[in-house]
């Protein structure tokens, strides 16, 4: 595989939480590569080190030791402000609680990371109805969060992730607060994107249905990649 | 757009506590503006009892005669200030009057007095001598003999209304002494024991012959037509008549202690205005800091979806512009009805002397344009620098921790 395929990568990377008296060894030297569209999951028990190591990955949280780079940028090299502009450019989150703005409509979420990178008003309102369109909530736009069900608010949030065109989407336990057949619908429709728009997908997950349907398995234990297995 | 519309929304989110913060320090709008408008009120009040009871808003006197009290310091050119008087614009009222230090005895008593000859008529308009008799008349009739003295001083000689008194004075020239014999056709009250107990009146024509005086006099008081004139104390009137000996001065100069005092009221007014401010600041500061630890997350998402340090902070600083927005129409209109509703009733404090001046009127807050721009302004500017510290606090935030919990 090639230099320029890989869109992640990750060298000697620790994070150590020192917030209390004990420090805590979350992640404890990860070596990743992962490569331009893959779809691809990261499991492991709690307290495994998921989060922190997407946070690291997403230039989130800074590392105690070694080396993130995305897109072949080197993170640590990066201000407050460049993380903030190259987050908006280059990833899309999605979360496990929505986490969506409860004041702003389902177009206004959609539409704010567009309004960051300072994209057209016409540009913006094309792209939110596609991308509404694509994940099935056409005719919602004016509708506020509170006004959606669980499964509508995570499908808006995978809107609000790839309307901006990123080349990895994050998503943390994107399934955990859905009933199963919600849950498969997102994963399948993920899965659907994933293929027609060539975006790199990254989850953490304990949802047995995510790891069945993703390409590649990163199994983490105790802050340390335990197994690494592609289908 | 979408900064203002997110900060304006958002300070609905929680309609209970912006409408109580808003409440707050509407309230502290309020009373600010009702304060400054008690003071202005109570200012105009004090220098009306300080001026309109008998000082003047201005008096001309011979150089050096409100300092040694010399009888033979008369007024210079006195028809020619006079005349001038009655043709300056500005000037509303003037009195002429005749002083010297005397004598008044009754059978009961014997008090050494101020013995002021004026000009009924003139001084009627000048000051409210005529308005604070309690007995009697304000020199009804042309009786040189008539005499008004304060209530005080009645009860000290025992006298009444038509009781003779003696009236002893030293002629200037000649120091020879005068004494003639008088009736008391008023008795008058200012609550001022300095003018109740210490001072007569009697006519002028009367005193300038007991006094060898002739034609002079040793103080004309003066009111203007507006109460700015006497403030001003680069009014060109001052100059023009400070001339071929004489002293033209404004009640500011004559009464020092009164502007102290209205100094003080003003710097009261400061200290109100401070503490306000500084409760004003505190809710703003807690209100925001409530907001943001209740939206954590929400912070944690819009770092991470890429906003930048800055804009968060410049959102929550929209939150409070916001929120000083509400709170400044609730101040603006609980300050205008309150100060209104006030300024109907008036508030009564006559009869109350507050550092040597006898409030003579009901005090009446009076509402001024400018306390609906320079106020919601403080409270808009205290509003806006108060939300730094948490919007800075929120830029700052890590967007890991902010997220710790969801993802």
């Amino acid at each position: 595989m090639s230099e320029t395929r890989q869109i992640i990568v990750t060298r000697g990377l620790k994070k150590t939480y020192s917030d209390g008296t004990i420090p805590v060894q979350a992640v404890r030297g990860v070596d990743l590569i992962i490569e331009k569209g893959e779809f691809s999951t990261i499991v492991g028990p709690s307290g495994s080190g998921k989060t922190t190591l997407l946070n690291l990955i997403s230039g989130l949280d800074r590392p105690t030791e070694g080396e993130v780079y995305l897109n072949g940028r080197l993170l640590s090299n990066l201000t407050g402000k460049e993380l903030s502009d190259f987050r908006r450019d280059h990833i899309g989150f999605i979360f496990q609680a929505y986490n969506l703005i409860p004041v702003l409509t389902v177009e206004e979420n959609i539409e704010y990371i567009m309004l960051l990178q300072g994209i057209s008003r016409e540009e913006r309102h094309r792209r939110v109805l596609d991308i509404l369109q694509k994940v099935g909530l056409s005719g919602l736009e004016n509708r506020k969060p509170p006004q959606l069900s669980g499964g509508q608010q995570q499908r808006v949030a995978i809107a609000r992730a790839m309307v901006s065109q990123p080349s990895l989407i994050l998503a943390d336990e994107p399934t955990a607060n859905l009933d199963s057949e919600t849950g498969e619908e997102l994963l399948d429709l993920m899965i659907h994107l994933n293929k027609i728009t060539g975006m790199t997908f990254l989850f953490s997950t304990h949802d047995k249905m995510v790891m069945e349907k993703a390409r590649r398995i990163i199994i983490l234990k105790d802050g340390k990649i335990a197994a690494d297995e592609r289908k | 757009m979408i900064w203002i519309k997110l900060a304006w929304r958002n300070i609905f989110r929680n309609k209970r506590r912006t409408y109580i913060a808003g409440t707050a320090i509407g309230l502290g709008l309020a009373s600010l503006i009702f304060t400054d408008a008690l003071v202005i009120g109570m200012e105009k009040n004090m220098i009306h009892s300080a001026t309109l009871s008998y000082m003047g808003e201005g008096q001309i006197h011979r150089q050096d005669y409100r300092q040694t009290q010399d009888p033979e310091l008369t007024i210079h050119n006195l028809p020619v200030i006079i005349e001038n008087l009655r043709q300056e614009k500005i000037v509303k009222a003037y009195s002429v009057r005749a002083m010297s230090m005397g004598m008044i005895s009754s059978p009961a008593d014997v008090q050494a007095v101020n013995i002021v000859g004026i000009d009924p008529q003139l001084e009627k308009d000048v000051s409210q001598l005529d308005e604070a008799i309690q007995r009697g008349s304000f020199f009804a009739d042309e009786n040189p003999r008539n005499l008004l003295l304060g209530s005080k001083l009645a009860e000290i000689l025992a006298v009444d209304i038509g009781d003779r008194v003696v009236i002893t004075v030293a002629r200037i020239q000649s120091g020879e002494l005068a004494q003639e014999m008088f009736r008391v056709s008023g008795i008058y009250h200012f609550n001022i024991p300095e003018m109740d107990q210490g001072m007569v009146f009697i006519q002028l024509k009367h005193a300038q012959e007991m006094l060898g005086l002739g034609e002079q006099a040793h103080e004309i008081a003066i009111q203007f037509t507006e109460t700015r004139f006497g403030i001003d104390k680069n009014l060109q009137f001052w100059k023009q008549y400070s001339e071929n000996g004489n002293v033209a001065e404004s009640w500011t100069v004559i009464m020092p202690q009164m502007e102290a005092v209205l100094e003080l009221t003003q710097f009261s007014t400061l200290m109100i205005g401070l503490i306000l401010f500084g409760v004003v600041a505190l809710g703003i500061i807690n209100t925001l800091f409530m907001s943001i630890h209740e939206r954590m997350f929400e912070f944690g998402v819009l770092r991470a979806v890429g906003t930048r340090p800055w804009s968060v902070a410049r959102l929550l600083l929209l939150e409070a512009a916001s929120l000083a927005l509400i709170s400044i129409v609730l101040g603006n209109i609980l300050g205008l009805a309150s100060t209104y509703l006030v300024g109907q009733i008036g508030l009564d404090y006559t009869g109350i002397e507050f550092s040597g001046i006898t409030f003579r009127e009901l005090i009446y807050p009076e509402l001024q344009l400018i306390q609906f721009i320079k106020y919601p302004l403080w409270v808009f500017l205290c509003t806006i620098i108060s939300g730094f510290y948490p919007a800075i606090y929120a830029a700052r935030m890590s967007p890991a921790n902010s997220l710790r919990k969801s993802m």
